[in-house]
């Protein structure tokens, strides 16, 4: 077993400990201060087959803040937040180089289990994609009983109950927990997707694109409970929304491409630095809505 | 400027020729619901002459004398079948799974070309080979051997209809699955099955329906019997073999009326079937109650 295994195994046994006791203390075993990296990828290039898609990419993804990717279609912002949970190599002709580490620890190290790391780094999905044949509470449920994190009844219910609170959804479903997962609508089924991702007690989320298929108050609550969850988890976020970067991030990584050159970062800074005074004119011409 | 804009009524030569073709269309679907209609029809008639009570718990009598059931043989039908899908149903699974899910390439790629080419084999073939395979080292015919020649009539269509069926499950359910770090023989067993439930068992419908009827695979591996005999292990009737040897005693009204009686009880076992296997596939695709 590699270091990584262990260290995440750690992690979580810390993690099912607490959650009895108060929410959001001792929640990282390396005790980093809040705001410290998460994640950090450095010189990360993509390709699917021969075509390069990504090139050259370093960012950090803080603890406890919204670290939002934006650019336009065809920059790479997906495959780098795929790279982030290794989902990109369920492509077949996906392969990368560069290092991402999470907690320091390298997730393509030899003998990582890409399970271990998806536990820790958890995802959503564009299309809202809770399991059809499912109970709204199995939905929640099914992946830590899987995973062995719950074992009985009462614990599970605990467990449920606070995924969905968390994902700002228990009192909308409390009722109608035995109902289908595809018996919510659009929103709802987005931050059932959330709370099943947050039930695996994950440490980063990922989000792609998550409010695009959902209308404008639907994508305003998915956008402040992103907000709250981002008072215990790290979050990053790939959007096409520059209002969305602009209102719900606190670091925002601009990508571009052109004909010579495949994705790559053109300007990081705090979001509120970069929308009030971008240091390149790409990304002003992308803001201000010239180009994308 | 109005000019430019005409609203033509449109021609009459047009509207004929669409009148013909529409015609010539309903004429070849009557053309094609006419057998069937006529096979179901002449079915009801001639079955229900025989078809009592009586005739479905007793065992047979005398080929050329009126009286006699049918019993012997529906649970023949009933015994083989059965065995037949609980070899057939987990084996054509797996290999679907095998081909779909794990994708092990060039080994999956010759599964599943023998699979379709067993699909292609007729089924006397495959009753002659167990033949070979069972009868022949045992020493005598079986209603066992009769089960194993139904199973691999089954195994392409189950194994093939899955095989699609597994091919449909929506890629950002995978993606779900994966993203959850669920192990994937849970996956598979929690969402993917369930998510294509339907389908999987319109595939063993399928394959029961084909099976039930078959005759040829029978002849020289369960080889039939004018007992009730319930013991799979012995030689054992079936309806289609039941059928047949009435059948062959067309002359006597009885016999003819049995054959009648045994073809209805043969579609009615199949009709059951699938209204059983359609209640399943709609309940394993709902959310199981809570409490």
């Amino acid at each position: 077993m590699t270091a990584l295994q262990t260290d995440v195994r750690v992690h979580i046994a810390t993690r099912g400990e607490e959650t009895a006791a108060a929410p959001g203390q001792a929640r990282h075993v390396d005790g980093t201060a809040s705001g410290g990296a998460a994640m950090e990828v450095r010189h990360l290039s993509a390709w699917y087959g021969a075509k390069l898609a990504v090139s050259d990419v370093t960012f950090q993804a803080r603890q406890r803040a919204i670290t939002a990717i934006i650019g336009p279609s065809g920059s790479g912002k997906s495959t780098v937040l795929r790279a982030l949970n290794r989902m990109l190599e369920v492509v077949p002709t996906a392969r990368i180089t560069g290092d991402v580490t999470f907690h320091g620890m390298d997730i393509y190290a030899r003998g990582v289990d890409p399970a271990s790391v998806r536990r820790s780094i958890g995802m959503v999905f564009q299309q809202p994609n809770p399991f059809p044949t499912m109970s709204i509470y199995d939905n929640v449920a099914a992946a830590p009983r899987f995973n062995g994190i719950v074992k009985g009844r009462a614990a599970t219910d605990e467990l449920v109950e606070q995924a969905l609170r968390r994902a700002a959804l228990w009192d909308e479903v409390k009722d109608v927990l035995g109902r289908s997962g595809a018996s919510l609508s659009g929103g709802q089924q987005q931050r059932l997707c959330i709370a099943r991702a947050l039930a695996v007690n994950p440490d980063v989320i990922l989000m792609d694109e998550p409010c695009s298929a959902l209308d404008p108050i639907a994508t305003l609550q998915i956008e402040e409970l992103a907000r709250e969850l981002s008072e215990r988890y790290a979050i990053v976020i790939v959007t096409h929304n520059m209002q969305q970067a602009a209102r719900a991030s606190d670091h925002t990584i601009f990508m571009s491409m052109n004909e010579e050159r495949a994705g790559y970062v053109v300007e990081i800074g705090p979001t509120s630095e970069m929308f009030t005074n971008p240091r390149n004119k790409l990304t002003e011409d992308y803001i201000t809505g010239r180009f994308g | 400027m109005s000019a430019e804009f005409h609203l033509r009524p449109s021609g009459a030569m047009r509207h004929a020729r669409d009148r013909l073709i529409l015609g010539l269309c309903v004429i070849a679907g009557l053309v094609a619901v006419l057998p069937l209609a006529a096979v179901l029809f002449f079915l009801v008639v001639e079955g229900a002459k025989a078809w009592t009570p009586a005739f479905l718990v007793t065992p047979p009598g005398p080929l050329t004398l009126p009286g006699g059931g049918a019993a012997h043989a529906i649970l023949g039908t009933l015994e083989m079948t059965g065995l037949a899908l609980l070899i057939s149903v987990p084996v054509g699974t797996a290999v679907a799974l095998y081909v779909v899910e794990y994708r092990a390439g060039k080994l999956a790629l010759v599964v599943r070309t023998a699979v379709d080419l067993m699909a292609g084999i007729p089924s006397i073939v495959i009753g002659l080979f167990i033949y070979a395979l069972l009868v022949l080292t045992m020493g005598h015919f079986s209603g066992l051997a009769g089960a194993v020649a139904l199973s691999l009539i089954m195994l392409p269509i189950i194994a093939r209809t899955s095989e699609e069926m597994f091919k449909i499950v929506p890629r950002r359910l995978r993606e779900a699955t994966m993203a959850l770090a669920m192990p994937r023989w849970r996956a598979i067993a929690s969402v993917y099955v369930p998510t294509v439930a339907a389908g999987l068992m319109t595939g063993i419908v399928l394959a029961v329906s084909r099976a039930v009827g078959e005759t040829a695979p029978l002849l020289f591996t369960s080889l039939g019997s004018n007992f009730i005999q319930p013991d799979i292990t012995q030689p054992m009737s079936a309806l289609p073999l039941y059928m047949f040897q009435n059948a062959l005693n067309i002359g006597f009204p009885a016999a003819r009326q049995r054959a009648w009686a045994a073809a209805l009880t043969l579609v009615v076992i199949v009709l059951l079937f699938n209204i059983v296997g359609r209640w399943l596939a709609t309940r394993a695709s709902l959310p199981a109650a809570r409490n």
